[in-house]
């Protein structure tokens, strides 16, 4: 159940965190994966699939920059409509979050 | 599993898809051994982290055939978005299989009764023909009418049907993004 629960949670919250990341400043896919992995339990070739669709709809575009070793890096950066969704999705999640916590806080 | 394994078995899941396309996906997870090697990881550990190359190649193609269908609305574009999630349901019973078998038997059902239609149309209007004068003037009417209508209401069925097929098809498509933003290592760790 809790696992379950889990599931549905990073599910939704996926996106959110990567334009979150975002938002930060600009990344490459790999960065994004392990901070992904390490906080929110992404599998990292996800990311990839991810990435493409956000791509698709105008909420990150590419880059290539050089790296100090080897060749380009494909840098991902927010696009406005990236920003915007980022901020919308934000004030949603933490209304949501301050209505869960006040329900949880009732419970005895 | 090898890097070799991993792109090699990730590049067979994509064929199909434009050759730029695949080219693009793959220097991604290239790149992506390239860091894992130079943050100190193994190849094995690499791959492991990455994810089953299969399914992750389906949902690559999910994405490219969606994009594509985007750019360009055409009935072959999206016989491949349509395509691509079977492929997807294949791999995924839990995902899409019960979804799609319903699906697919609406989707041929409502596509015999257009066809029915527009056979039913034409025969009316065909048996028409040799009668000439000899048959009552009304009936003729009446029939022509009638197969003039059945083509029509085919013709009509045909236009709402193919609006369906896409309406359900990006339903299907966000309904798989939902799965498959998810986390291969969600499914590990349970």
């Amino acid at each position: 159940m809790t696992e379950s629960l889990q599931i549905q949670l990073r599910k939704g919250v996926l996106e959110m965190c990567v334009l979150a990341l975002l938002s930060a400043g600009d990344n490459y896919a790999y960065e994004i994966a392990s901070r992904m992995a390490d906080s929110v339990g992404m599998g990292e070739g996800t990311v990839y699939p991810l990435m493409r669709r956000m791509q698709n709809e105008g909420l990150v575009t590419t880059y290539l920059k050089e790296s100090e070793s080897g060749p380009s890096r494909k840098y991902y950066r927010l696009t406005e409509s990236g920003r915007a969704t980022f901020e919308a999705q934000r004030a949603e999640w933490q209304n949501f979050e301050a209505n869960v916590r006040k329900i949880l806080g009732e419970a005895t | 599993m090898t890097r070799g394994e991993f792109l090699g078995e990730l590049r067979a899941g994509l064929t199909g898809l434009r050759q730029q396309d695949i080219e693009d996906i793959i220097a991604d997870y290239e790149s992506h051994f390239a860091d894992g090697r130079a943050a100190g990881r193994s190849d094995d550990d690499v791959a492991r982290a990455l994810g089953d190359p299969v399914r992750l190649a389906r949902e690559l193609r999910v994405e490219a055939g969606f994009k594509r269908w985007q750019d360009e609305r055409s009935t072959r574009n999206l016989a491949g978005v349509v395509l691509a999630l079977l492929g997807l349901a294949t791999i995924d019973f839990m995902l899409l299989l019960p979804a799609a078998g319903t699906i697919i038997a609406i989707f041929l059902g409502f596509a015999l009764a257009v066809l029915g239609f527009c056979i039913g149309g034409v025969v009316l209007l065909i048996s028409l023909l040799p009668i000439g004068f000899l048959a009552d003037l009304g009936s003729q009417l009446g029939r022509g009418l009638a197969g003039a209508g059945l083509i029509a209401g085919g013709i009509g069925g045909g236009a709402l049907f193919v609006i369906v097929v896409e309406w359900t098809a990006r339903m299907l498509v966000k309904y798989a993004r939902l799965h498959y933003r998810l986390l291969t290592t969600a499914a590990q760790s349970v």
